[in-house]
């Protein structure tokens, strides 16, 4: 195959299109398998410490993965130059940030006020929000015929419905605190933050702003607003307090966080590619990936009765048939233009020029553009996150837990897997742009 | 004299500016973070 970055192609060629539309569902995959894998080094987290820490704790290894792996990647000098090219996208990366912050508080007082099992099918709604977002504001689904439409609503609904059983079953046992109406409207409003974050996500792809750049402004407001949150809740001293007595345990936080980017990159790829009503659903597998490792790796559903595991099958059956229905419907030619115009509609408003625009959507880089390179503070920006994680891993406490280490390995293989072959695929087709 | 090459780019802000508060894209998230944290608010 011929390369790809730095030519200029007046059009979008539609083997080039169908090539584009499987990387965003390989990626939509990957993303599932990697945001899954995330909720893996939050477990050896033994209970004690606030809710609100924990979620503090992993922003802070998020901001980390958010900054050193564009630099690593791409070089900052290619976050300059997108953010120089569509400045205002810097907004909509704070808002997006901000949106998720609430959204992942409001799941914690959620599943506290009415259990997992009611929490995550109330919250998970966020990709049928995100197909109609997708359809209102940026010409998705439309032209896309009956058939497709159907496949991606269907899909959605049907994984819905697996996330469900998947989320009773996961849940038998522990039961929830107490049913309350404020939980109901905690995890309903997540759903509708999360939702409405692939606003700015789909804004920012439409005009060409690369996803590394995006998430790396992102974080700000993630990180921003979760410290915001924190202190207003614990007040500064008792967080600092809380903080110093978690470090040893510090280290598998971030870690859990630096893995949630890494999918949260490829959700952010495929989001570009196949547009939010498509990307966010395949994304929305990590719930089954979350359960393999519960059962395989920390033994979670040991000893329950033949219903649960009856749950457990149904609901993943019902979680892939949708996964199935939604990777089988990518856009048409005719939708694809519907897209196109949405993105025009964007470079007009800015005054984005429409080459970039339109290389960019077609995952290339235009002639003009400078070669990204990394510099000095790239490999600044590397080491110092690698320096904290080793920091942290030095003071780290090995977890006292029974752990599965046969179907750990497996899964890490599996994650690593499919990390190479998104990751190859991406730089062979588009070399990140 | 008026130097149009110093104003032009506090011209293109406050156009970029212009555009960004009549975007609906803008205020439809901006509508959900300030519902969503008066949510929060209204349950802690």
């Amino acid at each position: 195959m011929p390369p790809v970055a730095y030519t200029q192609i007046g059009y979008t060629t539609e083997s080039r299109a169908k090539k584009l539309q499987l990387l965003g569902i390989l990626s939509g995959f990957a993303a599932g398998a990697w945001l899954g894998a995330a909720e893996a080094p939050t477990k050896l987290v033994s209970i004690g410490i606030s809710p609100m820490v924990i979620s503090f704790i992993m922003v802070i290894g998020v901001f980390l993965a958010r900054w050193s792996l564009p630099a690593l990647i791409l070089g900052t000098s290619s976050v300059r130059a997108d953010v120089l090219r569509a400045p205002h996208l810097v907004i909509w990366a704070l808002l997006a940030g901000c949106l998720w912050a609430v959204a992942n508080t409001l799941t914690i007082f959620a599943i506290r006020d009415i259990g997992l099992s009611i929490a995550f099918p109330l919250w998970n709604s966020n990709s049928l929000l995100g197909i109609l977002w997708g359809f209102l504001f940026f010409n998705e689904l439309r032209q896309a015929g009956w058939r497709r439409l159907a496949g991606v609503l269907g899909g959605a609904l049907v994984m819905c419905a697996g996330a469900t059983l998947l989320a009773i079953a996961s849940s038998s046992g522990h039961g929830p605190a107490a049913h309350s109406l404020n939980g109901v409207w905690a995890a309903l409003g997540a759903g509708i933050l999360w939702g409405t974050m692939y606003i700015p996500y789909r804004k920012a792809y439409l005009t060409g702003m690369n996803p590394l750049s995006f998430v790396t402004f992102f974080s700000f407001g993630e990180l921003g607003m979760m410290t915001l949150l924190s202190v207003s809740s614990l007040g500064l001293a008792p967080l600092w307090q809380e903080l110093l007595g978690a470090r040893s345990v510090i280290f598998w936080l971030i870690l859990g966080g630096f893995v949630w980017v890494i999918g949260d990159i490829f959700q952010q790829f495929a989001a570009k590619y196949v547009g939010i009503s498509r990307g966010i659903p395949l994304s929305n597998s990590n719930q089954l990936w979350g359960l393999l490792w519960g059962i395989f790796v920390f033994g979670e559903l040991h000893g329950r009765s033949s219903s649960v595991y009856l749950e457990v099958i149904g609901g993943s059956l019902l979680m892939m048939l949708g996964v199935g229905a939604i990777a089988f419907s990518s856009a048409t030619g005719q939708e694809q233009t519907r897209w196109k115009e949405a993105a025009i509609r964007e470079s007009d408003r800015y005054g984005v020029a429409a080459d970039f625009v339109e290389a960019r959507m077609d995952g290339r880089q235009l002639v003009t553009e400078a070669k990204p390179s990394r510099g000095a503070l790239d490999w600044l920006l590397v080491v110092f996150a690698t320096s904290v994680f080793v920091i942290f891993a030095a003071m780290a406490r090995v977890p006292q837990l029974s752990l599965h280490w046969g179907p750990a390995a497996l899964l890490t293989a599996a994650l690593f897997l499919l990390l190479i072959i998104c990751g190859l695929a991406l730089w062979r087709t588009t070399r990140f742009h | 004299m008026v130097n149009m090459n110093a104003t032009e780019p506090n011209t293109k802000a406050r156009g970029r500016l212009a555009s960004i508060l009549s975007d609906i894209h803008f205020w439809v998230p901006v509508a959900v973070l300030m519902g969503g944290l008066l949510l929060l608010r209204f349950i802690r």
